[in-house]
């Protein structure tokens, strides 16, 4: 322990792990992530998957920090290397303080695939396993010990999570690996970085109570205790986990959950579901939001409540299915065929995903109408370590219902009457005396099917105030950094974490900024647009080809003069660097050409 | 409970069927089954698909849903699911049940929820003006394919408890099976699946050859409809001769849909309220707990 005071204290580590398919990267960053929340500190994780099981570059981030940042840094601090195509990879991402850990299993190292003075830790984990474990499968436990040691982890904690991890998965699993683990640690100690004397310490402090979710979770725990009881899905990358979440969970609730054959199944199970009363999501990525687009207008043109959550990833068509973007912005806010009422919330964090599908679940039931939650495949599947989630702040609203009694005492009963604020109350079937018709065809006050175009009018305006009507109380964004800064950003989904970061370098580099966090994006809200006008210029980052987010604000109103749309479909997950690099970039072309424009006066 | 009589909710529409379409007497049929059998206009659901049968619910006192094209029995299973205590009824074309939507019906002969399907089957595109349908035989217009046999196909699961054919020709029998139909889902014993042979007398009007074509096997005391792979012969037999088999052509068990997936120690999903959800604290305590450290 000699060395332990030249130790600096581990305030912000990002650790990638990267290897082939199937070579257990994802495994490690989990693990990492439990104990590093364990120890109070807070984490993000990342995974960069091909849409296979086995084969193909695959890494998984983690950043585990002190305060509050909601995204992967800038560099990587310890890289893992579980081959020599993983070093390749992402050597770019890595300093002069970044170690390596390398499996030279199949080999050194070839000189010059690494900047110059990186600290290198090479051991041949592939061949240990095979040759100590004869399965090839627990080279990433073994690795596990030494990235332990070196991120300054105790030997115990690192038992404790390994056990947690794998009894569910049986005793001889669970005995392989921790045999992995144990073998990992002795070799830590044959290369010199006994316990307690790795890179970083660790500073313990009484932790604060951290859960460890994906977005995908808390979407699905926001519907369950918004008193969702009804849940179709497809399995489709990177929606998954919203299926899996409520299959576990839905039923202790007497909730529903049905994995349907195909997303038409999907959506229209979900709506005749809905009919009876119950809150109904299902949950799917771009392809099968395409297939659900006859239903929801359907569901818009029938006042059917009904959650659906689009986890975006990069598209058209198959395209790449495990990469993010957020391309469906246009089908979420114009899709369909006619027109139809909708609501579009977009979360920033796994934590926000809670709140919004609570918020989206109860306004779902008030207004009738298809209410879209728009993820990312990176706000869907990274995981971070969130306050519990504060239940007692949350009201579950009922929406307009009528019962029995309320019926019998009405002289008329019409299911879609006209009401001031557009939203008829309605009896669910089973009530007596409240039999009614519902249909996507138009109709008239009792649902009966109806071409009349003094009546058409009226319906497709009823049905369209109740969006003015919720304009009062649909989330409303977040600000943050000084109000009198001349640069905007406006971004979201997995943007949320990035600018926060990224504002944060900026201001080192001497630029002032804001930033305006919608949650809602459709019906616009007036404090995007006010946003906009108390900015010089603002920053509209994109994750999609067309500038999608930047057109939609510019058709509500936006002034166009001060949008600089930003938009990038490469399917990497942003980091806060690069967008560093972009703004400080045009922020020198923009001063350029003012001065340009100077000298030609 | 009946309708309180002092409120006046929508009035059933006339039906919009040619004269002397098949539809009239299903839909006569369907509403003295459900008399007979006791469901109250209240816990009836109807949910209709799209083409001249799927404007049913209209003229029906109940709780009516007219779905998309092809999709009634997501819709239909998605409303029993989330409220068993309700009598759900699907119903629409061979179009509708066999062409767009035929994959949803694969699924429900797999799946066997407590529902009942009928089929009105005229063979032929008929809100559409005539075009060929997929029970259309060859030769009917430019059709080239042999028609899709929905009892066939319906034998072919082992997972299928209730499958039979009636005539629109043919109306007492068609109550004993539709009574039979409802009775079978009432007792929660799983899929009831009704085709109707219902000529179209406007674009395809097969009443005269069809009741010269159909055999009657409830009338046929050597068929046994609680044998799978006899009954499939027999069909395949019948067919071969001309024959369009008719009556209860198979029931079976198997555990019903909602026998499965409903979790009987909690309130139906779709009636549940407030004070359920609080009742659920519990279970939401115990998310969070599950991904704490």
């Amino acid at each position: 322990m000699t060395s332990q005071n030249s130790q600096p204290i581990l305030e912000d580590v990002s650790v990638i792990v990267a290897g082939q398919g199937g070579d257990g990267s994802l495994t490690v960053i989990t693990m990492l992530a439990d104990l590093f929340r364990n120890v109070g500190l807070n984490v993000y994780t990342e995974r960069d998957v091909l849409s296979r099981i086995r084969g193909g570059h695959a890494a998984a981030t983690m950043r585990a920090f002190t305060g509050d940042r909601h995204c992967i840094g800038s560099h990587i601090d310890l890289l893992v290397a579980l081959d020599e195509e993983a070093v390749e990879k992402n050597a770019h991402q890595l300093n002069a303080e970044s170690i390596v850990v390398f499996d030279d299993s199949s080999g050194p190292l070839p000189s010059g695939l690494l900047p110059e003075g990186i600290k290198l830790y090479a051991a041949p984990f592939n061949r240990i396993a095979m040759r100590t474990m004869r399965r090839e499968l627990y080279k990433n436990s073994i690795a596990f010990g030494i990235v332990g040691r070196l991120l300054g982890l105790e030997d115990e904690a690192m038992h404790q999570t390994f056990i947690k991890r794998f009894e569910r998965r049986g005793q001889i699993i669970l005995d392989y690996n921790i045999e992995a683990l144990e073998l990992g640690l002795h070799l830590a100690d044959e290369m010199g970085i006994k316990h307690g004397e790795g890179k970083y310490r660790i500073e313990q402090t009484e932790p604060e109570e951290r859960i460890l979710i994906l977005g995908n979770e808390s979407i699905a725990f926001g519907f369950m205790a918004a008193g969702g009881r009804f849940y179709t899905g497809y399995p489709i990358t990177p929606s998954t986990e919203v299926l899996e979440t409520l299959q576990k969970w839905l039923p202790r609730c007497g909730g529903v959950v049905r994995q349907t054959e195909d997303e038409l199944a999907g959506i229209n199970m979900a709506i005749g579901a809905a009919l009876t009363g119950v809150r109904t999501m299902t949950a799917t990525s771009g392809p099968g939001f395409s297939l659900m687009q006859e239903g929801v207008g359907h569901a818009g043109s029938g006042e059917v409540p009904l959650v659906v959550v689009d986890c975006q990833r990069s598209g058209p068509s198959t395209g790449m299915p495990t990469k993010p973007e957020q391309s469906d912005l246009n089908i979420m806010v114009f899709g369909g065929h006619g027109d139809y009422p909708r609501i579009v919330l977009t979360p920033g964090h796994p934590e926000d995903c809670f709140y919004l599908a609570f918020e989206a679940t109860n306004l779902a039931d008030k207004y009738q109408c298809p209410v879209f939650i728009a993820m990312d495949q990176a706000l869907s599947q990274n995981i971070a370590s969130v306050k519990p989630f504060n239940l007692d702040e949350l009201e579950v609203k009922p929406g307009k219902r009528l019962t029995a009694e309320e019926v019998a005492d009405l002289d008329t009963y019409k299911r879609y009457a006209f009401s001031e604020d557009g939203i008829s109350a309605f009896a669910p079937p089973g009530t007596p005396g409240g039999m009614s018709l519902v249909t996507g065809n138009e109709h008239d006050e009792f649902g009966l099917v109806s071409t009349n175009p003094t009546n058409r009018v009226k319906m497709m305006d009823k049905r369209f105030h109740k969006i003015e009507e919720a304009k009062k109380e649909l989330p409303k964004g977040r600000h943050f950094g000084d109000p009198d800064a001349p640069i905007g950003f406006i971004g979201i989904g997995m943007m949320y974490g990035v600018i926060l970061d990224a504002m944060v370098q900026l201001e080192k580099q001497g630029f002032n900024t804001q930033y305006h966090q919608p949650r809602t994006i459709w019906p616009v809200l007036d404090d995007i647009l006010e946003f906009i006008n108390q900015c010089e210029r603002v920053y509209v980052i994109d994750l999609n080809a067309q500038g999608q987010l930047a057109h939609i604000l510019m058709h509500q109103g936006a002034d166009a003069s001060k949008i600089i749309s930003i938009c990038r479909y490469d399917g990497l997950p942003y980091r806060p660097g690069y967008l560093v690099n972009q703004i400080v970039e045009r922020e020198e072309e923009l001063n350029n050409d003012d001065k340009k424009e100077a000298n030609a006066q | 409970m009946t309708t309180p009589p002092s409120t006046k909710t929508f009035t059933p529409a006339r039906p919009i069927w040619c004269a002397g379409c098949g539809d009239f007497a299903v839909q006569g049929v369907l509403e003295k089954s459900l008399n007979n059998m006791g469901i109250p206009p209240h816990k009836l659901m109807l949910l209709a698909g799209i083409g001249c049968s799927g404007t049913i619910q209209n003229n029906l006192k109940c709780y009516g849903y007219h779905a998309l094209h092809g999709r009634v029995l997501p819709a239909t299973i998605g409303a029993k699911l989330a409220n068993p205590d309700l009598t759900v009824v699907a119903a629409g074309g061979d179009g509708d049940g066999f062409a767009i939507g035929a994959g949803h019906l694969v699924h429900t002969f797999k799946s066997n929820p407590s529902i009942m399907y009928i089929v009105m089957n005229n063979s032929n595109y008929g809100l559409t003006k005539g075009q060929a349908s997929p029970t259309s035989p060859i030769g009917y217009h430019d059709n080239e394919e042999s028609g899709l046999d929905s009892i066939l196909l319906g034998l072919s699961f082992l997972s299928t408890t209730f499958l039979a054919r009636g005539f629109s020709g043919n109306p007492q029998q068609l109550g004993q099976l539709m009574e039979a139909a409802i009775e079978h889902t009432e007792s929660g014993k799983g899929f009831a699946f009704l085709e109707v042979l219902s000529p179209c007398v406007t674009y395809y009007d097969t009443h005269r050859e069809w009741r010269a074509r159909v055999y009657n096997v409830d009338e046929d005391e050597s068929f046994d409809p609680t044998n799978r792979a006899a009954a499939f012969q027999k069909i395949i037999e019948l067919k071969e001769q001309g024959h369009i088999p008719i009556g209860r052509i198979f029931r079976g068990e198997h555990p019903s849909l909602e026998s499965i997936v409903v979790n009987k120690e909690e309130p139906l999903a779709a009636q549940q309220g407030i004070s359920d959800f609080a009742d659920h604290r519990k279970h939401y305590d115990q998310f969070i707990k599950a991904h704490l450290g």
